[in-house]
């Protein structure tokens, strides 16, 4: 089964625009900051948001199709959508709302509590069917909502930051069920959420969404290892470079040059991580290796690493043990010379 | 909210607001004292009090019943939907609110009146509503309606459509969604809308009159019984006791209701 969608849609200041093939052996993760449009994409899929221009489509069934007017509304579409805050209705009882979807697709009352009861089993809230979603904890009702859309048999699958309104102790526990849960069913699986770790432990597969247009995809280590944004890097913690290369040196915007060790040529993006840049108190000297001269613009002390921000030739990020930051006398507005071995950045084409 | 800085009140505050609490109080406590308390036992199950209470139960819940089924589809058009001239509607249906009652009567009589082109077409089927119960009815209709209106559409714009978006993608289409959804959401409101709107009905005294009239067991309903005694026959004291059976069932609304009901207008 694949999703296929070609999106053409403005909504207030977004402008959404992207073409999206999922398909159902891979969970697919559209990863993106807040207001990238992740919401409005899963909302347009589902029928709630109309295409101002494109074409949706599930295997045989043509949800919207821009160029013959054909559009199916969002009850006629076999999608199960788990909304960001779950939607679980507040007058209904758990096993009601998990019949919900049934009764409305014409399912007799009996047969529809009797799966609903069957997959209040499965996601382990059996003893809270005859409950109201306010008695549920956060995972509780994500589970609950998740019942809800499943026992459907939808097409296609999607979440909205499945663990967003999950407090910390409970995410832990969701992630496994959701896991499980995604790995049983067989229709197309698409998930939004604008947090990296929840994508990398949920999806195998990472559509980066920024400001309504697609900047990457792949799998994840792949897009984590080798960013193309800026948004991208940060996440992943990594300093992100842009410029181009010609003969061992990477040239940067601002002018400035990196010595590098690379098959790659003309345009290209550059990743440092944090730690394999070395601070000194004075210019070292020698070898295949680039020495930028910086000033501390701040300290972020984490756990055993500190973070280091710098300013110099261009920003970058640095991460030292605490007995090196004391050492080095590192102070805000204080100089250091910033040391990355030419063969610490890695090189990729633009 | 109370503030740390105003919860010592203004000494020239504190006066107008004791007379202002007074105000409200003396009359009130007026008409207790001068209650008949021997005789009124006999008085309230006398056939008189009874006809009228009777007649004003069955006015003001027909009332209730067709604001009801005429308010609450308004009130989501208009809560819901891209409806042309909202705002005239909303204005127009706000009217009876401020018009004096009596004008609402005149205009009633005016439009439903035997001689009236509608008023024409019912009377060939037999219906005549002036001078009759049904159009007691429909007077307490007029005036209580808007209540009703107001606070359910209130009740539907406090919460937006994401339920009923929740309830498409699920697969209800949405006659389904209006009544598995939208409608139980707002009960709470429907149910304090229709309070109020009864309340209204109930006490309603200046459209009846002017429309209805007042014959006993007829249209004479509770306040117009008490006006008829109290200005009439000059019998103040069952004047009186209507006034005190009305007061009984405005602070049972009051009290039983408050905090349940009402609590869907904050």
């Amino acid at each position: 089964m694949t999703l296929q969608a070609r999106i053409r849609t403005r909504l207030g200041g977004l402008h959404l625009e992207c073409d999206l093939s999922v398909d159902s052996n891979v969970t697919v993760a559209v990863l993106g900051p807040n207001g990238a449009g992740k919401t409005t994409l899963l909302r347009v899929v589902a029928g709630l948001v109309p295409l101002d221009e494109g074409r949706i489509q599930v295997d045989g069934t043509v949800f919207e199709d821009t160029s013959t007017r054909a559009r199916l509304t969002p009850e006629a579409r076999r999608v199960g959508f788990v909304f960001q805050d779950h939607g679980l209705f507040p007058h209904l009882s758990v096993v009601d709302n998990v019949a919900f979807g049934l009764r409305a697709r014409g399912v007799d009352r009996k047969t529809a509590l009797a799966r609903a009861h069957e997959w209040l089993e499965r996601v382990d809230l059996a003893r809270y069917a005859g409950s109201r979603p306010a008695a549920l904890s956060g995972g509780q009702s994500q589970r609950a909502a998740l019942a809800r859309v499943l026992v459907t048999d939808p097409q296609a699958l999607l979440l909205d930051e499945p663990l967003a309104a999950v407090d910390a102790s409970g995410r832990l526990d969701l992630r496994r069920a959701l896991r499980e849960h995604l790995a049983t069913f067989t229709g197309v699986r698409l998930i939004v959420t604008h947090d990296p770790l929840e994508a990398a432990s949920l999806a195998e597969r990472v559509v980066v969404l920024e400001d309504g247009q697609v900047t990457q995809e792949g799998d994840f280590r792949e897009v984590s290892s080798r960013p193309r944004s800026a948004w991208i890097a940060r996440m992943a913690g990594l300093n992100l470079l842009r410029g181009s290369v010609s003969s061992g040196t990477l040239l940067l915007e601002d002018g400035s040059g990196l010595t590098v060790v690379t098959d790659v040529r003309g345009q290209a993006l550059a990743t440092i991580q944090p730690r394999a840049v070395a601070l000194y108190r004075t210019a070292p000297d020698g070898s295949p290796r680039n020495v930028l001269r910086c000033t501390v613009a701040g300290v972020d002390p984490e756990g055993d690493r500190w973070r280091i921000r710098l300013d110099g030739p261009f920003p970058l990020v640095a991460e030292v043990t605490p007995a090196a930051a004391s050492e080095l006398r590192l102070a805000e507005g204080g100089e250091v010379f910033a040391v990355v071995k030419a063969t610490e950045i890695d090189v990729y084409s633009l | 909210m109370i503030r740390g800085v105003t919860r010592r009140p203004l000494l020239g505050l504190l006066i107008p607001a004791a007379v202002a609490v007074l105000f409200i109080a003396l009359p009130l406590i007026g008409l207790l004292l001068h209650v008949d308390w021997s005789n009124l036992p006999s008085q309230l199950v006398s056939t008189d009090v009874l006809t009228a209470l009777r007649l004003s139960l069955e006015c003001s819940i027909i009332a209730v019943a067709v604001s009801l089924i005429i308010g609450v589809p308004l009130a989501y058009l208009l809560a819901r939907t891209g409806l042309p001239g909202r705002r005239v509607i909303r204005g127009l249906v706000t009217l009876p609110l401020v018009l004096p009652p009596v004008v609402g009567g005149i205009a009633l009589q005016t439009a439903l009146g035997r001689t009236t082109p509608i008023g024409t077409v019912l009377d060939h089927f037999g219906i005549v509503l002036p001078f009759s119960t049904a159009g007691a009815a429909i007077a307490e209709a007029f005036v209580g309606f808007p209540f009703l209106v107001i606070t359910v559409e209130a009740g539907l714009r406090q919460r937006d459509d994401h339920f009923e978006e929740m309830a498409a993608t699920l697969g209800a289409r949405p006659w389904r969604r209006f009544w598995q959804v939208t409608m139980p959401l707002a009960a709470p409101s429907i149910a304090a809308g229709a309070a109020l709107c009864w309340a209204r009905a109930l006490g309603e005294f200046g459209a009846t009159i002017t429309f209805a009239g007042s014959f006993p067991g007829t249209t004479e309903t509770l306040p117009i019984a008490a006006y008829t005694s109290f200005e009439g026959s000059g019998q103040i004291g069952m004047a009186i006791t209507l006034s005190l059976l009305l007061l009984a069932i405005s602070v049972l609304v009051l009290v039983v209701l408050r905090d349940r009901w009402l609590g869907a207008l904050r």
